[in-house]
């Protein structure tokens, strides 16, 4: 009952800073921020691969957050809305920096990583789950963490990723498959 | 290793739809009759569930440090409301700021050779019918300083919505509207050099403000990219120096306050943009 009330009441608080934040009010936003920062962080970290990295990313999520923010019609809870803009946010990133043309590119060198990593194994003596996440190649990172830690569809990791359902299984099956070697099992 | 018809091969296939419930009855039958005998795909099994058991259940990280301050000192930049440009117009992009900026001081050295020597040729202070100042751009329903509620309407992309966010935020000065020309051109002189100054000292707040947090986010900034942004505002610093030295020779010039105007609005454009730029890898 007492967890039932602590949700009622996270999400009341939620749409009241919401719609607070919304209109500019920087407190309020702040108190979003620290509602929410633990996750957006341990989303943006994982699927990066690297806790700077992260904390970089986690930034640019909520200055993103911010902006678009008067754009947000409670269609669905503030938290999902949120955490799917940091999806974007991170997919994103590497497209904005230029360090790679196109996804198509970035695939390519995941499949290329994950070449190398089925011939080598990964020779870590006991890692914990987190740090073998973090030694995946990037494509099959991003689809475990979507799906398997934060329990996104393969539909709509297809539609996030522009990549097909099929795809983001293979991705999926190949990366249960290196933590399962990584962690030794 | 075959059992009754599967081998493990086969179960490897089979083993991603197996896992989400997508195969049919028979073949989820054989599977199961072929996990019952297998050890090697019982226990690959085992392991894969264990494995999604604890991914779902991780906890939550936590930053090394408060990311609050950070993300503050980037929201807080926006201040001054700038023309709504279309979204890709918005992205960084060096060249072809470098080559509007380099226009700019072109533009703004040859207007203002021309004027100042059409102004010397005739030994009059150019006309004017109006003091236009940056104010005069902003929404006719906004007031400086009001912290007034957001349109319901969310913002189309490439607008200047967030600058516009914030009860903090400081805005240029705006005309009073059209000044009367006529019989005091010295009163209209120190009118609109009193109006340029007062925008001149918000201007001067608001990039004052700018390149605090831009110097601060240096060292997340690639580096290439400082040297673009540095040798720009070089661009830029020069087209302003070169208006505001013609408007101290005509100071009642519209044109002239509009260059330097435009010249501003640049420059805190430019550093807005590198204020909130993502921090490179």
């Amino acid at each position: 009952m007492a967890a039932v009330s602590n949700v009622v009441r996270v999400a009341v608080g939620d749409s009241a800073d919401v719609a607070l934040a919304a209109g500019g009010d920087r407190q309020a936003f702040e108190r979003l921020y620290r509602t929410h920062a633990n996750r957006v962080f341990s989303l943006c970290t994982r699927m990066s691969g690297s806790r700077a990295r992260g904390e970089e990313l986690t930034q640019d999520v909520f200055v993103r957050t911010w902006e678009k923010l008067p754009q947000f019609r409670g269609e669905s809870a503030f938290s999902t809305w949120l955490y799917r803009l940091a999806v974007n946010v991170v997919l994103n990133s590497r497209k904005s920096e230029g360090k790679h043309a196109s996804r198509t590119d970035q695939n390519d060198v995941d499949d290329e990583r994950w070449d190398e990593a089925a011939r080598a194994p990964l020779h870590i003596e006991r890692m914990d789950l987190t740090e073998a996440i973090s030694k995946l190649p990037a494509g099959a990172r991003k689809v475990f963490v979507l799906h398997d830690v934060e329990g996104y569809k393969h539909e709509e990791i297809a539609e996030m990723m522009g990549i097909t359902s099929g795809g983001s299984k293979a991705q999926l099956h190949r990366a249960r498959l290196l933590l399962r070697e990584a962690l030794e099992r | 290793m075959t059992t009754l018809n599967m081998t493990c091969d086969a179960f490897d296939a089979a083993l991603p739809d197996y896992l989400e419930g997508t195969l049919d009855a028979s073949a989820q039958a054989s599977v199961e009759r072929h996990l019952n005998e297998c050890v090697r795909c019982a226990s690959l099994l085992r392991d894969i569930e264990n494995i999604r058991k604890e991914a779902a259940a991780l906890p939550n990280l936590a930053p090394s440090r408060d990311l609050w301050q950070g993300i503050e000192a980037r929201i807080a930049a926006p201040v001054i409301p700038l023309a709504a440009r279309p979204e890709r117009q918005r992205r960084f992009a060096p060249t072809w700021i470098g080559i509007a900026a380099a226009a700019l001081v072109v533009s703004t050295a040859g207007i203002t050779y021309m004027l100042t020597a059409r102004s010397i040729r005739s030994g009059q202070p150019a006309s004017v019918a109006r003091a236009t100042l940056p104010g005069a751009a902003l929404p006719s329903n906004t007031t400086p300083d009001s912290g007034a509620p957001q349109s319901a309407a969310a913002p189309a992309e490439g607008s200047s919505a967030n600058t516009e966010r914030g009860g903090t935020t400081s805005r240029p000065a705006q005309s009073d509207g059209p000044v009367r020309s006529g019989n005091s051109s010295a009163s209209l002189v120190n009118r609109v050099v009193a109006d340029q100054a007062s925008s001149d000292v918000v201007y001067g707040k608001e990039i004052d403000m700018l390149q605090k947090i831009v110097s601060q986010r240096k060292t997340q900034l690639d580096s290439a990219t400082i040297a673009i942004i540095e040798k720009n505002l070089q661009i830029i610093d020069a087209a302003i120096e070169q208006s505001r030295a013609a408007l101290a020779r005509d100071p009642a010039s519209q044109l002239l306050g509009q260059q330097l105007t435009h010249a501003l609005d640049k420059k805190v454009e430019l550093l807005r943009t590198a204020a909130m730029l993502p921090a490179s890898t």
